[in-house]
């Protein structure tokens, strides 16, 4: 059984329809990459899936039970997480905090055994640092030792969104919502990113959604990918052959370009 | 994570401020007729009275609310202080029509620290500090001043006048002074801020105006007893029944006209807008600021004059602009803040809603009355406002954005 | 970059200095305790009633800082809070003769009922008799600022329910409105019965509000639980409200449970508070409670840093001591030295505004504002030593504290709009001294390491290998965040 299934989603927002019956679903181990262009609706997907928004209509089943109208952090506690696509971090808190925080739903004591700091919250609270050591460990030594405790204002941007990644890792997600994980990153960090996201699923066992701007990323590492187009989605399928759907090419390029840069697009 | 906008609005959305009022006016006839057959008091003239009441109300309201809306509008800032403006601008006319002449020193200081703040008036206008119109304006201006401060007796017309000045040139100079090394801070910061000029403005108002009610009896026709009846009840009131509204129409419609009509007007719409836009396009937003300040103050002053003629005396510093500010600012909140029609229909609102339920639900022999509770009733429609509706009533198609 | 490293409450500390840390906060303790026994002994009345009123001040303000810092909530309502908790207490506690002073009186609005009201006969209600005695005086103090403080948090509850719907300065304009209506009510013929109009009610034991034991007693057990909370996982959630609401919905975070259980202890703390102010002023009256309160303990958190619980009671002792202290600022002077006085705060300021200027490196150094400012200061030194005729007569400066406070606010918010320690909290790492400041070299060179190959990848590695020390990403201080971009 999938995952994750999407229904006939729609979403409207006054007059502008911004998805429009979109339907796909998603297997466990699968990395699914959604594309289109800009204004297509991807985040609003996302945002839809974690309930940021309500739909008007469609529905959204999480392994069998539909999480439609489930506020965002029930969300989150049922296993699926999101990274933004611009970085929404707690700019002022360390790393470390940022990649406690999104474990703190998990927490099983009342605030008053945290005050008294009672063992069984002692023991927690050690348990969350060793998995905060370990999502963070997904980047290499780079967000460990010193940079723990390091607030996020001093990071560069790519250790941003690492830092990022590895907090919606340590909610304890099975699947993991990526807006746009390459943005602002330079093609040799792009390429660390792709990697990631392989071992990610490989040795953590994530299943994961990804919307990518960026054709060779998608390329490498999508099993599935969606195309979305004003609202609809308009493909689905492997890579290559979705880039060489004429539709899709339509969508990217207009009606007239699309012949001469398909074999451009297809090898990019 | 950008929310899109609705670009259509709801038919009902349209219609709902006036479906408010019309609602409120029925509650209110029905509780007017309900008590006019029970009591003999509760006849027409009991009702005008309150009519009047809420109408002059009303009016004081919207030339506060006016400063709160353009304020928030522009820099998104409650500003606290603009109560204490408002209370500034009351003993500023008061000071100027009783105690002029002056003596010549004291004239002096006064004239040269007024005529400093008319130049930047003008400057705001003009662009530069040594443009000719602005330091012909200077050295005019310290020598009318030192001759009007020193040697006349200040008409009432003339001390609401110098006061909407002066007023004006410290709402210039708090926000120099207080917010404009803030432009970039956060909102909260802001906030506290104009907490603490509110404040300071309380206490040296204590210091330097007085400690305690103060008359406020000018010699003006406008006080002149105006008795007339109706429906065989006398009702007794006077000239500041149409005064009042006429001044701040007035007020509003110069305001109104400045603020469509002329170039910094038109920044000022820009800047609520967008300001960092609009300051990419050559406003220059501080100015623009500036004069939200200078315009906003002024009107309190106008405003906080009226009041005194009003009630006849005036509370003492520390107190007299907290509630008179809360409330507009509730009016504002109400007409949906931003909005300048807004500011004065919410006004409206509380005006009436504060005559009118004192009247409505008076003291008889077998209830007490609410009006012990006039003052938490401002703050409880305040907090239902901004629960239920925070856009106001008046809504964002509607208004028109300074 | 002045500190990189921000301490944590989990920062890896090795057990040795644990021992040590340990060992100093037991010798602190008995240092102060000591000091504090000596300081009741040989210190002055007012110094020992400025004390007091410094805990119980420091339990509102550290309270207030839960929502206002912690939560990144502005609140203005903490003056009804301690209300609340107040006239519980006050009422809880009245004695037997004030009881039946009020009840005998003639413009009392008390009732029997309501006079009956007590901790005494509660507790004879459950037979506790052995605790209604004169000695027992602290159990039912203790019950009565506990019941106080239950009050004010249920209040706290009600008050931050609309918190879920609303920000920013909606949110502190609510908070201040429903501040002002539990005011405006408590007088009112709803409560009057209970608060006595607006005459209050004279007649509360002072015994423990001017107790330097009692009130730091408070205070220990407040800055306790506030800051383990703070420094718990909850702390945190709470915290990464304050960032960022949205993010942190998605991450997990109940905000609504959050925000809610902010108010609701935060209130707690604020109605003992209350319970121990009118114990401190041995009475109940309207006035006591103002928005004022709310703008002192604004001024306290603000000039300390919302950052810290230090910074926070260090600013609570500079409103305290101007409070305490400030007095002969509100005295009668003659107008000659007043004029003095406001010449030399002038220059004063001039001079402040010149080594500003210079410290920060601004061009001019001598703003226009500067010379408006020594202007003003010759003027008024020259009439007040040229004239002095024209200027006889006293003047009383009334209300010169709360326009000292209110200015060091605008200072401060426009200086150091983060408080005078900020961030920085007292750990015994950064009181010696040993707090790292950075990463350290070996550190640095590992970092460098890092940032160079494409991590993992062998193509990348290749890569790598050609342009060694062509390019980093070693990370930017703040500010230059933006090199990484495209």
């Amino acid at each position: 059984m999938a995952m994750l299934e999407v229904e006939r989603l729609r979403k409207s927002f006054g007059g502008l329809t911004a998805t429009n019956d979109v339907g796909f679903h998603v297997d466990q181990g699968e990395i699914v990459s959604i594309i289109g262009p800009n204004g297509a609706g991807k985040s609003t997907v996302f945002n839809l899936i974690t309930g940021v928004y309500r739909p008007d209509a469609g529905d959204v089943r999480f392994e069998g039970t539909s999480i439609v109208g489930k506020s965002t952090n029930q969300v989150v506690d049922l296993g699926i997480a999101r990274t933004f696509q611009n970085l929404r971090l707690f700019t002022n808190l360390t790393v470390l905090e940022n990649v406690l925080i999104s474990q703190h739903h998990r927490l099983r004591s009342n605030w008053l055994s945290a005050v008294f700091r009672t063992p069984s919250y002692r023991r927690q609270e050690r348990a969350m640092r060793e998995v905060a050591t370990e999502k963070l460990g997904f980047f290499g030594p780079r967000l460990q030792s010193f940079r723990l405790h390091q607030p996020v204002y001093v990071l560069s941007y790519a250790n941003r969104r690492r830092t990022e990644m590895a907090r919606a890792m340590a909610t304890g997600a099975k699947l993991l919502l990526l807006d746009e994980p390459s943005a602002g990153m330079n093609p040799k960090e792009t390429s660390e990113i792709t990697q990631i996201i392989r071992r990610m699923r490989d040795e953590g066992g994530y299943t994961i959604v990804v919307v990518e701007h960026k054709m060779n990323l998608v390329g490498e590492i999508s099993d599935r990918v969606i195309v979305l187009d004003y609202g609809q989605k308009i493909a689905e399928g492997a890579y290559r052959d979705v880039v060489n759907d004429p539709k899709v090419i339509e969508a990217y390029l207009g009606k007239k370009a699309g012949d001469d840069k398909r074999e451009e697009l297809a090898d990019g | 994570m950008t929310l899109l906008r609705s670009t259509r609005t709801p038919t009902w959305r349209r219609f709902l401020p006036l479906l408010v009022i019309l609602g409120l006016v029925a509650l209110v006839v029905w509780r007017m007729l309900y008590l006019g057959s029970v009591g003999e008091r509760f006849n027409a003239g009991f009702f005008l009275r309150a009519f009047i009441d809420s109408v002059k109300l009303g009016s004081l309201y919207a030339l506060i609310a006016l400063g709160y809306t353009m304020v928030y509008g522009i820099i998104r800032l409650i500003n606290f202080a603009h109560g204490e403006v408002f209370m500034v601008g009351a003993f500023t006319t008061y000071f100027l029509f009783t105690i002029t002449p002056y003596a010549l020193p004291a004239a002096i200081v006064m004239a040269i620290i007024l005529t400093f703040g008319l130049m930047r008036v003008v400057e705001l206008f003009r662009g530069s500090m040594r443009d000719p119109i602005v330091l012909g304006v200077g050295a005019i201006g310290v020598v009318v001043l030192t001759v009007a401060l020193s040697a006349f007796t200040w008409p009432f017309w003339a001390a609401i006048v110098g006061s909407m000045l002066a007023t004006g040139v410290l709402g210039l100079s708090i926000d120099r002074v207080a917010y404009v090394p803030l432009r970039s801070a956060p909102r909260n910061s802001l906030l506290i801020t104009s907490i603490a000029v509110s404040f300071f403005l309380q206490n040296v108002g204590l210091l330097a105006f007085t400690n305690r009610q103060t008359p406020f009896r000018p010699d003006t026709p406008l006080t002149t007893p105006l008795a007339f009846e109706v429906g065989g009840a006398p009702v007794l009131t006077n000239w500041l029944l149409v005064a009042i509204p006429v001044v701040t129409l007035v007020l509003v419609i110069a305001l109104t006209s400045f603020v469509t009509r002329t170039r910094l007007g038109k920044a000022m719409r820009a800047s609520a807008q967008d300001a960092e836009v609009a300051q990419m396009m050559g406003v220059s937003v501080n100015k623009v600021i500036a004069t939200t300040f200078l315009l906003g103050s002024m009107l309190a002053a106008a405003g906080g004059a009226m009041w005194g003629l009003n009630f006849g005396s005036l509370n003492q510093p520390a107190i007299m602009g907290i509630l008179p500010g809360i409330k507009a600012f509730a009016a504002a909140v109400i007409g949906g803040i931003g909005s300048l029609p807004g500011a004065v229909i919410g006004a409206m609102i509380i005006g009436f809603s504060e005559n009118f339920l004192t009247a409505l639900f008076p003291r008889t022999p077998t209830f007490l009355g609410i009006t012990e509770f006039k003052d938490t009733f401002a703050f409880v429609l305040l907090i239902l406002v901004l629960l239920i509706r925070p856009s106001g009533i008046v809504g964002e198609d509607l208004s028109e954005k300074v | 970059m002045a500190r990189i490293v921000t301490p944590t409450a989990f920062d890896a500390i090795d057990p040795k200095k644990r021992v040590r840390n340990v060992a100093l906060t037991f010798l602190a303790v008995g240092v102060g305790v000591l000091v504090l026994y000596l300081l009741e002994g040989i210190g002055s009345t007012k110094l020992v009633q400025a004390l007091a009123l410094l805990a119980i001040w420091g339990v509102a303000t550290v309270s207030l800082n839960l929502i206002n810092g912690t939560l990144g909530i502005l609140s203005l309502g903490h003056h009804g809070f301690m209300l609340i908790g107040g006239y519980t207490t006050g009422l809880l506690m009245l004695d037997e003769a004030a009881r039946q002073r009020i009840l005998t009186s003639a413009r009392s609005t008390m009732t029997e009922e309501t006079l009956a009201l007590s901790v005494s006969n509660l507790l004879r209600g459950f037979g506790l008799e052995a605790l209604t005695t004169p000695e027992t005086l602290w159990v039912r103090f203790l019950i009565a600022i506990f019941l106080g403080g239950l009050l004010a948090a249920f209040a706290g509850l009600l008050v931050g329910t609309p918190s879920l719907r609303l920000r920013g300065d909606y949110l502190a304009i609510v908070t201040f409105g429903f501040g002002e209506i539990i005011r405006l009510t408590a007088s009112t013929r709803l409560f009057s019965a209970y608060t006595n109009g607006a005459l209050g009610f004279p007649g509360v034991t002072s015994e423990f509000g001017k107790s330097i034991w009692w009130t730091f007693g408070a205070l220990a057990f407040t800055v306790f639980v506030i800051s383990k909370l703070k420094y718990s996982s909850y702390g945190r959630a709470m915290q990464a409200i304050r960032e960022d609401e949205i993010a942190a919905q998605a991450m997990g975070v109940n905000v609504a449970y959050h925000k809610v259980l902010g108010f609701v202890i935060s209130a707690f703390f604020a109605g003992v508070a209350g319970g121990l102010w009118v114990s401190w002023l041995g009475g109940v009256r309207l006035d006591f409670f103002l928005f004022q309160l709310t703008f002192f303990f604004l001024v306290a958190i603000s000039a300390g840093g919302t950052g810290s619980i230090t910074g926070v009671l260090l600013g609570t002792a500079v409103v305290v001591f101007v409070r305490q202290y400030g007095d002969p600022l509100e005295e009668s002077y003659s107008i000659q030295t007043w004029l003095y006085i406001a010449s030399a705060t002038l220059a004063l300021a001039a001079a402040g505004a010149v080594l500003f200027r210079t410290l920060r490196r601004l061009r001019p150094r001598l703003h226009w504002g500067s010379w408006v400012l020594v202007g003003g200061a010759a003027a008024a030194a020259l009439v007040a030593a040229v004239d002095p005729a024209v200027i006889e007569g006293t003047f009383r400066g009334f209300g010169m504290r709360a326009i000292f406070l209110s200015v060091l606010l605008i200072v401060i918010m426009v200086f150091r709009p983060d408080g005078m320690l900020g961030r920085t909290e007292f750990s015994w790492s950064w009181f010696l001294r040993e707090q790292r400041t950075g990463p350290t070299d070996e550190e640095r060179t590992q970092d460098a390491w890092l940032s160079n190959p494409a991590f993992g990848s062998e193509a990348g590695r290749a890569a790598a290998r050609e342009q060694e020390l062509a390019e980093d990403d070693t990370d930017a201080p703040e500010g230059s965040d933006d090199e990484g971009r495209r």
